[in-house]
């Protein structure tokens, strides 16, 4: 049965969502909208990064986390987020401040100036997880109007689900280990056809070209799209922006060396969900993409 | 600042490392950039030359992406390491011209990324203004942290 109490989030925007791919948040809040999940703004601040101030400050990185943690506490809402690296960051946080008192403490007396102090009592999700909850699903069915036959390719986002101990510690392996699937179960439900293809796990290569090397960075889209070819894949499903930049930016940057590539439209995952619920491509945001989706999605009868 | 550094990280756990280079062998930056890779990175740190590792730029050539801690058939937890060691890096110095950009933003307007005629682009996906930051808020308690001692904002 449908549960209404247990479906209200803090949103948590993030920064590239709002300020680089505003339709992602946009598509996102509309099927929030039919599904009943109800989604309350709060002032948050950067997560921050798991790629940036974690690697340069750990203490002001759990800090900053620590500050965002306390406002959807303080509303008694649960976070819901939208990138790999906020969850993971927020997440992690969570965790290990929840685990050690010590940290905890050392947190708190930083955090009391400014009249917050972390309890520990919320949990932190993400989009995919949200919309993946039966209750969910089951409404997803009863809203989608069209199927979306083509065949897709999920790419997860390592900071999705790495570290598996602490990002899904209830869903290891034996070997202790994680191998996500819900995207890819998702998206049959809305008619497509999740395709697997070699070396799906591997890296987008965003962080790598943020702090160190924008070429290298690109190099590893120029390998999983040469995956993604040989399947013959028609699209690829992200549930990060920065996942997403990668490879629709960097798309665009292989194609001024390599020429003859054809280009593959990259979608986030609520975009998908709504064109499945009848939303047009504007609706969703898909105007600003730079890897172009119209013609494929005209070739299933979306325009 | 080295005898700090084994404050964030235990020392022991890098005694479980046989080398195997199972962690190397998946390492997307290796594939493709000049990285040192966690294989080396844990075997001069056990040789005592973690001050050579701290003071090589090659340690932040690195996707975060944890898969070499995530196939490590030791449980050594690898991001533990080298996160400890990019912030003994970083206090030394050692930190790459785009990341401590970045963490200048972050600390001066509490956001990752540059707010350039955001209202209008929101609007154009029918969204309203993006909430402010609560940047006072933010920049006190990264005073408290001292991220001051590592990047000026």
């Amino acid at each position: 049965m449908y549960c209404k109490d247990t479906m209200k989030y803090a949103l948590f925007l993030g920064c590239a969502i709002p300020i680089k791919y505003p339709g992602f948040e946009a598509a996102t809040r509309r099927v929030c909208e039919r599904l009943g999940i109800e989604l309350v703004d709060m002032p948050f601040a950067c997560c921050p990064p798991p790629t940036s101030l974690k690697m340069v400050h750990h203490d002001s990185w759990l800090a900053l986390a620590a500050l965002n943690l306390c406002r959807a506490e303080e509303a008694g809402l649960d976070l819901l987020t939208l990138c790999s690296g906020c969850v993971n960051t927020l997440k992690e946080a969570n965790h290990t401040l929840k685990k050690s008192d010590s940290k905890r403490r050392k947190i708190n007396r930083i955090l009391e100036d400014q009249n917050h102090h972390y309890k520990g009592t919320i949990e932190v999700t993400h989009i995919l997880d949200v919309l993946y909850q039966d209750s969910v699903v089951e409404k997803l069915i009863k809203e989608m109007s069209l199927e979306l036959p083509m065949k897709i390719g999920c790419h997860y986002g390592c900071h999705y689900f790495r570290p598996p101990k602490i990002m899904y510690p209830d869903e290891l392996s034996d070997s202790e280990s994680y191998v996500p699937v819900k995207m890819d179960h998702l998206l049959s439900i809305i008619g497509m056809e999740p395709t697997e293809y070699s070396r799906k796990f591997l890296c987008c290569g965003s962080p790598l070209g943020a702090n160190a090397d924008q070429d290298a960075g690109y190099a590893i889209v120029k390998e999983k799209l040469g995956h993604i070819r040989e399947r013959h894949i028609d699209a690829l499903s992200v549930i990060c922006p920065s996942c997403f930049e990668q490879f629709d930016m960097g798309q665009i940057a292989l194609s001024r060396k390599f020429k003859d590539q054809s280009k593959i439209p990259i979608f986030y995952l609520t975009q998908l969900v709504g064109l499945s619920m009848g939303m047009t491509p504007k609706e969703v945001g898909l105007d600003v993409h730079r890897v172009k989706s119209k013609k494929l999605l005209e070739s299933i009868g979306i325009s | 600042m080295t005898v700090k550094l084994w404050n964030f990280f235990p020392r022991e756990a890098l005694y479980e490392c046989y080398q195997c280079a199972r962690c190397t062998g998946s390492c997307p930056a290796l594939e493709v950039a000049e990285a040192l890779g966690p294989r080396e990175t844990i075997l001069k740190c056990l040789n005592l030359g973690h001050d050579e590792v701290v003071e090589d730029e090659r340690l932040w050539v690195c996707c975060t992406c944890n898969v070499c801690e995530d196939r490590c058939p030791q449980k050594i937890p690898i991001s533990d390491l080298l996160v400890a060691l990019r912030n003994s890096a970083a206090r030394r110095g050692n930190i790459p011209d785009k990341l401590q950009i970045a963490i200048e933003l972050l600390a001066k307007t509490g956001r990752s990324m540059i707010v350039h005629q955001l209202d209008e682009m929101r609007a154009h996906h029918g969204l309203a203004p993006l909430m402010p930051v609560p940047i006072d808020e933010v920049r006190e308690v990264l005073k408290k942290t001292k991220l001051d001692d590592v990047i000026e904002f």
